[in-house]
């Protein structure tokens, strides 16, 4: 079985948020929904700015706080290490996002079909488009996936519950990688199974320094940074995202 | 009856003036119910929250009545475990005050999460060991339980029961219910929050015995104003002025250790070198400020009442306790709210932006209808049960000399 894992070259990204449009398209998260995120930052004092950038999946934590506060295991963890969200299970309490020391995790505020980007229904769409516009629903999502063969892979984005990142799990049965990994323009993400030694994600490790985000936890993420330092606290967020979408 | 002989000696709690309560209290109904189908139809948008700050009054209003609950016990152990009969005219009223906040602690919950039709089924369907929210969501079913028993006895005793059995219930659920209430069911409550180590504000092992403490200070100023306004619509005295003092003194108490805890767990901020640490101590004295004030403040001025009404104007108690209690009252609610909303106001990476959280207009309106249903129920129940200051036995106060408890060989 493998453990899933990233690795993350901080080094090479240069915020074109290309895998935050692939996750939207694949995984059809409604507004202000963003399983991966990447952050936008300054630090240094003017003229010596500079501007970084922090991609944030969610971290399958190999000790994974949603999972231990989750009280009816909604959130569970598969045998190749990736943490899902069984969606008929969820009763939207939000421990899990208050646990997460990452912040990657979304409630649904705003039911999810009042919550879309465009109105799919509206005939004044495909006149705008010449016809051109794909169907909202990425079939995959509705159906079931993982270890426990349930809905976990988002599809419907289910009204009051929490919602995070898959690895994009219906594309990983069907050995194909997350579409984030698959869409980034200059290999920004090595993935596959760390414990494999000729893995992407493990070579990419063997020969730099890596860190993890708030190591100190002991959570263990299984996602690696690599390329430079961690942000420091003294850094400047340069963009606010609302994340109750809709109107 | 009972029920008879109070509506015959309701004193200014009159037909007219009950009914004029009751529809205040059922138009407050009314728009929090209105709120709460809105809430239902278009999401929980309409709340103030996001998800930086995904809990907010909701969740205070949660924590502060199952604290409220749980610190009503202490009035059964007064009565059966130290003795003092003059306080049994409020025991029934003391577990009603628990069962209603306790129904108010789980109405707010049930508001908060998202698919209120599966909250139900926790524990029973659904459970996961390592959550204290799984756990805690079984500490009210026992802790409901315990209450309805000691209060089907306390009614039985109440309408005459002479049978020892019923003595016995009543006397060892209450004395049982005081370790349940503080040990199994609120400081775990504390644990909710101390066991997220992803929030420095909240990681704390100090937080469940902490929240025990303001349990009982809760409940108990809950309790004296319910006693004196009782009453004073009833124009007789529920309890007299020597066991309302003692109260008094038992809260004075029960604040000066909850503020040393309160002291100590600041000086620890005050002293943090940690980003999140410093975060939330500036928004302590920052944004929070205000409640901040009402928070320790209101402690400290509550004991300066409490201290001034017994020591030097004993008969301007019975409006001392009350500004006490509702000063009390109000510290509590600053801190629950302080406590679950500067915890989210810091950021948890430095790269994410917190949006600071304040309750919207649909939240404070669905927390003002639960808290009207409460006190609509209580309202009805108060009604319809039999209570001890109608049974036929009259109760003895001990004896006071100059404003002392008299030593036990004084006692009449």
């Amino acid at each position: 079985m493998p453990r899933y894992g990233m690795v993350i070259d901080l080094e090479r990204c240069m915020g074109c948020r290309a895998c935050m449009e692939a996750c939207k398209v694949e995984n059809n998260t409604p507004e202000g929904a963003f399983w991966m995120h990447v952050f936008r930052f300054e630090e240094g004092e003017y003229p010596d700015t500079k501007v970084g950038f922090l991609p944030r999946p969610c971290q399958h934590c190999e000790n994974a706080p949603c999972v231990k506060v989750c009280p009816v295991q909604a959130r569970y963890m598969q045998d190749d290490g990736v943490v899902l969200t069984d969606f008929k299970r969820c009763i939207g309490c939000r421990y899990c996002i208050v646990a997460c020391p990452y912040g990657v995790n979304h409630f649904n505020w705003t039911p999810p079909e009042d919550a879309y980007y465009l109105d799919w229904d509206d005939p004044d769409l495909e006149k705008a488009t010449g016809g051109a516009v794909p169907p909202y629903d990425n079939p995959d999502l509705d159906q079931p996936h993982g270890d426990r063969g349930t809905l976990v892979a988002g599809g419907g984005h289910y009204d009051g519950t929490t919602e995070k990142c898959t690895f994009c799990v219906q594309r990983l049965e069907k050995d194909l990688l997350p579409a984030c990994v698959s869409n980034c323009p200059v290999d920004v993400f090595s993935f596959g199974d760390l414990d494999d030694p000729e893995s992407a994600p493990s070579q990419a490790l063997r020969s730099r320094r890596a860190f993890r985000l708030k190591e100190e936890l002991n959570t263990s993420p299984k996602v690696f940074y690599v390329g430079q330092p961690p942000p420091s606290e003294e850094i400047r967020p340069i963009d606010i995202v609302s994340s109750t979408g809709g109107q | 009856m009972a029920t008879s002989a109070r509506t015959a000696g309701q004193g200014l709690l009159s037909r007219y003036g009950w009914t004029i309560w009751i529809g205040i209290l059922a138009v407050l109904v009314a728009q929090g119910l209105y709120s709460f189908a809105r809430q239902r139809i278009d999401g929980h948008q309409l709340a103030g929250l996001d998800d930086t700050a995904p809990w907010g009054l909701y969740i205070a209003g949660f924590v502060f009545f199952v604290g409220a609950s749980a610190g009503s016990t202490v009035i059964g152990l007064t009565v059966h475990g130290f003795g003092r009969k003059d306080y049994e005219p409020l025991a029934t009223r003391a577990i009603l005050i628990g069962l209603l906040s306790l129904a108010a602690a789980v109405t707010f919950i049930a508001v908060d999460v998202g698919r209120i039709e599966r909250m139900f089924l926790l524990p029973w369907f659904w459970h996961n060991p390592t959550s204290m929210f799984f756990y805690t969501s079984i500490t009210y079913y026992v802790f409901a339980a315990i209450l309805l028993a000691e209060l089907y006895y306390t009614v039985r005793l109440t309408r005459g029961s002479t049978e020892p059995r019923d003595r016995w219930m009543a006397k060892w659920l209450a004395i049982m219910a005081v370790p349940f209430a503080l040990v199994v069911l609120h400081a775990p409550h504390g644990a909710l929050f101390a066991v997220v180590k992803a929030r420095e504000f909240w990681a704390n092992p100090l937080l469940p015995p902490h929240f025990a403490v303001v349990a009982l200070v809760s409940g108990l100023a809950l309790v004296i104003p319910v006693a004196i306004v009782t009453s004073w619509l009833k124009k007789r005295e529920l309890v007299g002025t020597h066991t309302l003092a003692h109260m008094g003194a038992l809260l004075a108490l029960l604040i000066a250790v909850t503020a040393v805890l309160d002291f100590f767990d600041w000086l620890v901020f005050a002293y943090s070198d940690k980003a999140a640490g410093v975060a939330a101590w500036d928004i302590l004295f920052g944004s929070h400020l205000v409640l901040s004030v009402i928070h320790v403040g209101g402690y400290m001025a509550a004991l300066a009442t409490l201290f001034f009404v017994l020591r030097f104007r004993r008969e301007w108690l019975v409006p001392g306790l009350v500004v006490a209690c509702a000063i009390t009252l109000l510290a509590v609610a600053g801190y629950r709210y302080n406590l679950v909303t500067v915890g989210q106001a810091v950021s948890l990476l430095p790269v994410i932006p917190v949006n600071e959280y304040w309750p919207s207009g649909t939240e404070i309106s669905i927390a003002v209808g639960i808290i009207a249903l409460t006190a609509l129920s209580y309202s009805i129940l108060t009604k319809v049960l039999p209570l001890e200051e109608d049974a036929p036995a009259q109760r003895e106060e001990p004896a006071v000399v100059t404003g002392r408890l008299a030593p036990a060989g004084e006692s009449t």
